[in-house]
């Protein structure tokens, strides 16, 4: 009777003892992740004796539809996700809204600096003078081009980022063969266009320069006919197939020359920064306002978005490291070949964000149709100069 | 002679006809054995995959496809359910009974399902929000919106259809009118309520702009908004696509083959003066 | 008695219409009042009255405080500025609470006038203060300047005013042109894909009539592509326009009848196209059975008699059939110009509305506008404009063309 009296105790004091532990859980909104990256972050971080633990909330792969989706739960003021990953162009949007919470002090606190990260993705999550975001990965845009087509001395010129954009019209025209356009990009009506005369325009800075230079590439005999419909889909099947000698795109359309789809081989491809500075894409992370474990979701953003989250992220999942340290991390540029190309560094050192605005889905859609009415020829500088500035004045 | 003719032409035709309505069905059956490489490039010609392959049919169903279809028949089947009772009750009222504002009722019936359905979405968002209802299968409730017209039209006909001199020898019976109402009409009416429901179990099934925008959850997501979500950013794996199409398509057809009578005559009530 | 029970039977329908079609319209009616937008926090709520919120203010007080006495005053070597820096801050938290601690609650709450003028004044001095000690300051980090200013700055949009904007967003609506290029798109659809869906489901409906073996089957592939969920449906014509691995795209390149695969969804005038085709694929054969249903009512006799009339078979078609079948024909216009017009799921899966806005529909873009851009009062201009086109077809239908919806109205 004693004896189980005695184990009914020790038994009591065992889930006492147990649920006394019990973690505080923390829910991170995100798309699914194709590499294990994101799933050893999270077992890292669980490890760590915190008393959190951070679950995945798997996001749908549309990012539209994941806008949606967190936009309706976060404007119901809800503490459904403790933390949110997002596309560079939302988080104004968000601030704007006020549904995350300020992370300056924190970065702060960790003894980071604002220069610790990459530029254009600090850039997009700033809003009225603070930060609402941290990066979880960047994503940008930079120039492909064909190291066998392309001679040496304008290999160096373009690796070394020291060209302007007449330079590279020059050279496309040169290499172009009737059977291989100079160059491709994105110039469809829609986000990839932004990010392209982003570039072209040096970051919105020189806008009528800007739109006279993507005229007249996408005007040239050497670009394809169809250019105004080129989406980045498009141009990775026009440079896979050899039938371009430069591609602007973004940094996935590395793995895919290495895949059986593609007709050229790595050998074969050459990296350079853009003239003016490559858009920043990718992801961000930030707080939700709202969240019932603010303390647990700042601790996870700062192991997340800092050195060891964005290591394993570069290590596992071949991932840009958003904390600029890490692109000299000796096995990080093992792991993620493309790092250890200069030119493809000095690409990431020279990011530049989009215009931010808490109502970018209808600033972006304006200066769309302003610039690829004035690509297609069916309105005139003067005009769209003025609907461009409206539309970022607005 | 000449009608042979005719004959040969209006075949061309049928078969032509045939072939268009079917052909994407038998295409995306076919991609859905391709495996990815064969989907790209030369291969996207091929009428015969080379090496057929089962992976997109299991990595689909390593997906959100099973739960999808599962929302999918909780939801069509509730609607289907409440929808034809609440429908059949209505409609019997209009049919058969003489009451003020009978008009009115219908004509707002009417406007119900001819407005577009955008406009009560927003507002119903905002509601479901505050009642906390977003994210749930409450979302059947506004299925209402796009169902109760259509089955209430389909029911008006087929209960004028039956003979009142039933429910008169009923009455001198001294049957009440709700007890001739479940024990005659109701059982007369059943062919008219089947074909309605199905009706109704096709829209509900077909629905798309409620859920994708009431339920943006994942967990309950119905198939249609599911298999949609199957795009990624860059890229879409046409083969996954092909193979859930295939599996959200198959339970539609089975409905169609055995209840076409109904469904054609669903179709055609209410518009058709016999 | 029958009224009675009448009433009760239709009370449950009417609940529901009640609840879930006219109380949205009503409330759609009602946004449209209000610039109601969801991205920003100081409208996402009907305002008729003043209200502070309280949250952003103390974030931004914080803010303020924290990077002058955090990161300014470390680089300041000026005494008398930095004295000035400290009693600033010291006064403008102290302020604060005074004004929050008469307010009972810690989001946004509503305010009086008095209390009004009080916030105002205190941001003004904030702003005020602000200026004098950075504007002053030529060592002053440019970033850091910046980031002060605009916290400064977002101190005004603490204060929230009533949103009630009477009919601007009709105004707007009426000046927006996006709101008259997606009308006009959708009239296109609606005109072009209903057009050839009567022709070809006439022609069908004929074809069928005649009895033919197979008929059954015929008639039960035909119910299919109604059948199955349009997001479905659309999805597969995507796979077949794409232009890596559709057939559509590529065998109409390869015998060149355009340039290149990547045109059918990535130019304008050709994804219209490419929309209205998979439409058309989709419910010509609805049209065909709608239609047939009305054939099958025409008793046989009357070709008979005009047979005997010496009438041809043309003549009998034009002279017989048509008459006779122009309620049906009518009744499916009427039903497919509506669906057509209010065309969504179709659009939203197979171009986005893209490439460029040139596949977008009013019921597209007033989804963007309420969803992407969670602008409520503005797409509820947008719907209610759609409605009353809408209302305005169905009229047409129905009053002049004397189209019977119902044998009962």
């Amino acid at each position: 009777m004693k004896k189980v009296f005695g184990l009914i105790i020790v038994l009591f004091s065992v889930i006492a003892l147990v649920s006394c532990k019990k973690e505080k859980v923390i829910k991170f909104a995100v798309q699914a992740d194709s590499t294990p990256a994101l799933e050893a972050i999270v077992a890292e971080f669980n490890k760590g004796d915190h008393g959190y633990k951070v679950e995945i909330v798997k996001m749908p792969n549309d990012s539209n539809q994941m806008r949606d989706n967190i936009i309706t739960s976060l404007s119901s003021g809800s503490d459904d996700y403790d933390l949110v990953s997002m596309d560079v162009v939302w988080a104004g949007q968000f601030a704007a809204a006020g549904y995350l919470e300020p992370l300056d002090e924190l970065i702060d606190d960790a003894d980071w600096k604002i220069s610790d990260f990459n530029n254009g993705s600090m850039a997009s999550g700033k809003y009225s003078g603070k930060h609402f975001s941290l990066p979880y990965f960047p994503d940008l845009g930079f120039l492909y081009y064909r190291k066998d087509l392309v001679d040496a001395t304008d290999s160096a010129k373009l690796a070394s980022g020291n060209y302007t954009w007449n330079d590279l019209l020059t050279m496309a025209e040169k290499y172009a063969t009737s059977s291989i356009n100079g160059i491709v990009f994105q110039a469809i009506q829609n986000e990839g266009l932004i990010c392209n005369f982003n570039e072209f325009s040096d970051n919105f800075a020189d806008i009528e320069n800007g739109l006279k230079l993507m005229k007249a590439f996408t005007d040239a005999t050497f670009t394809p006919n169809d250019i105004l419909t080129y989406d980045e889909a498009a141009t990775h099947t026009a440079f896979l197939q050899g039938k371009a000698v430069f591609a602007r795109n973004w940094p996935y359309m590395n793995g895919m020359v290495s895949s059986d789809e593609s007709e050229i081989t790595p050998e074969q491809v050459g990296y350079a920064p853009l003239p003016l500075g490559g858009t920043v894409g990718g992801w961000l992370v930030g707080i939700n306002k709202n969240t019932d474990v603010m303390e647990g979701a700042k601790e996870f953003i700062q192991f997340f978005t800092g050195p060891k989250g964005q290591k394993i992220n570069a290590l596992k999942g071949s991932y840009i490291p958003g904390y600029n340290e890490l692109l000299e991390d000796e096995e990080v540029l093992e792991a993620n070949a493309i790092l250890n190309s200069d030119a493809f560094q000095k690409a990431l050192q020279t990011t530049i964000a989009r215009p931010v605005s808490p109502n970018y889905a209808e600033l972006s859609y304006d200066l769309q149709l302003a610039i690829h009415k004035y690509l297609a020829g069916d309105a005139t500088l003067q005009a769209t100069l003025t609907a461009i500035e409206e539309a970022l004045d607005e | 002679m000449k009608k042979h003719y005719i004959n040969k032409y209006l075949l061309i035709i049928i078969v032509l006809y045939l072939c268009i309505i079917l052909f994407p069905f038998i295409w995306v059956f076919i991609t859905s054995f391709k495996p990815e490489k064969e989907i790209w490039g030369d291969g996207a010609l091929k009428l015969i995959p080379n090496n057929p392959t089962f992976t997109h049919y299991q990595e689909i169903f390593k997906q959100n496809i099973l739960n999808s279809l599962k929302n999918s028949l909780i939801v069509t089947f509730v609607t289907t359910i409440y929808v034809s009772f609440v429908a059949s009750l209505a409609a019997y009222a209009i049919a058969r009974l003489k009451f003020f504002g009978k008009n009115i009722l219908l004509s707002l019936v009417l406007a119900t399902s001819m407005f577009p359905q955008m406009i009560i979405v927003g507002p119903i968002y905002n509601a479901f929000e505050k009642l906390g209802l977003l994210n749930s299968y409450a979302v059947v409730l506004p299925y209402s919106s796009i169902t109760l017209p259509v089955a209430i039209f389909i029911l008006v006909t087929h209960f004028a259809k039956i003979p009142t001199s039933l429910e008169e020898s009923a009455s001198i019976d001294g049957a009440s009118r709700l007890t001739t109402f479940f024990k005659i009409i109701l059982p007369l009416a059943l062919p008219g309520i089947f074909t309605a429901a199905i009706i109704v179990f096709i829209s509900a099934w077909n629905e798309f702009l409620l859920t994708i925008t009431l339920n943006p959850d994942y967990a309950y997501h119905t198939a249609p908004v599911a298999i949609n979500y199957l795009k990624g950013q860059f890229q879409v794996y046409w083969g996954q696509v092909a193979a859930a199409t295939v599996v959200v398509t198959i339970p539609t057809l089975i409905i169609v083959l055995l209840f076409q009578k109904q469904i054609i005559s669903g179709l055609t009530s209410g518009s058709v003066k016999e | 008695m029958d009224k009675r029970l009448g009433y009760y039977l239709v009370i449950p329908a009417l609940l529901f219409i009640v609840a879930f079609s006219l109380l949205p319209v009503i409330q759609s009616l009602r946004l449209s009042f209000f610039d109601f937008q969801i991205n920003d926090e100081s409208k996402s709520n009907i305002y008729f009255s003043d209200h502070y919120n309280i949250r952003l203010s103390k974030q931004d007080v914080y803010y303020i405080d924290y990077r002058l006495t955090k990161q300014y005053l470390p680089a300041v070597k000026d005494e008398a500025v930095k004295s000035e820096v400290i009693s600033f801050v010291a006064a403008m938290n102290k302020e604060h609470k005074v004004i929050t601690s008469n307010l009972k609650s810690t989001d946004i709450v509503k305010i009086d006038e008095d209390t009004k003028a009080k916030i105002k004044q205190f941001n003004q001095t904030i702003k005020n203060n602000i200026n004098n000690i950075i504007e002053n300051d030529q060592d002053i980090n440019d970033t850091l300047k910046e980031d002060i200013l605009a916290l400064a700055n977002e101190l005004d949009s603490t204060i929230i005013t009533s949103n009630y904007v009477g009919l601007d967003n009709f105004v707007k609506a009426f000046k927006d042109e996006r709101v008259w290029i997606t009308t006009g798109i959708t009239l296109i659809f609606t005109f072009v894909s209903v057009f050839f869906e009567l022709i070809l489901g006439l022609v069908l409906a004929l074809v069928m009539n005649l009895s033919l073996k197979g008929k059954g089957f015929v008639r039960t592939a035909s119910l299919i592509p109604w059948a199955i969920p349009t997001a479905v449906a659309a999805l597969m014509w995507a796979y077949m326009y794409n232009a890596d691995s559709g057939i559509v795209a590529n065998l109409l390149a390869k015998i060149n009848i355009i340039d290149n695969p990547s045109v059918i969804l990535g130019s304008g005038s050709k994804a219209l196209i490419a929309v209205i085709t998979a439409d058309i694929w989709k419910t010509t054969p609805y049209m065909a059975l709608m239609l047939l249903a009305g054939l099958q009512t025409i008793q046989p006799s009357l070709y008979e008699a005009s047979a005997i009339d010496g009438a041809s078979k043309v003549q009998q078609f034009f002279k017989v059939t048509l008459p006779l079948l122009k309620p049906s024909i009518l009744v499916a216009l009427l039903f497919r110009t509506l669906d057509a017009f209010r065309v969504f799921d179709l659009i939203y899966v197979l171009t986005g509305g893209g490439p460029g806005g040139s596949t977008e529909t009013i019921s597209i873009y007033s989804y963007q506008v309420l969803k992407a851009q969670g602008r409520l009062g503005y797409g509820s201009v947008i719907v209610i404009f759609m409605a009353l086109l809408v209302g305005l077809i169905s009229f047409v239908y129905i009053k002049i063309l004397g189209v019977k919806v119902a044998k009962e109205m």
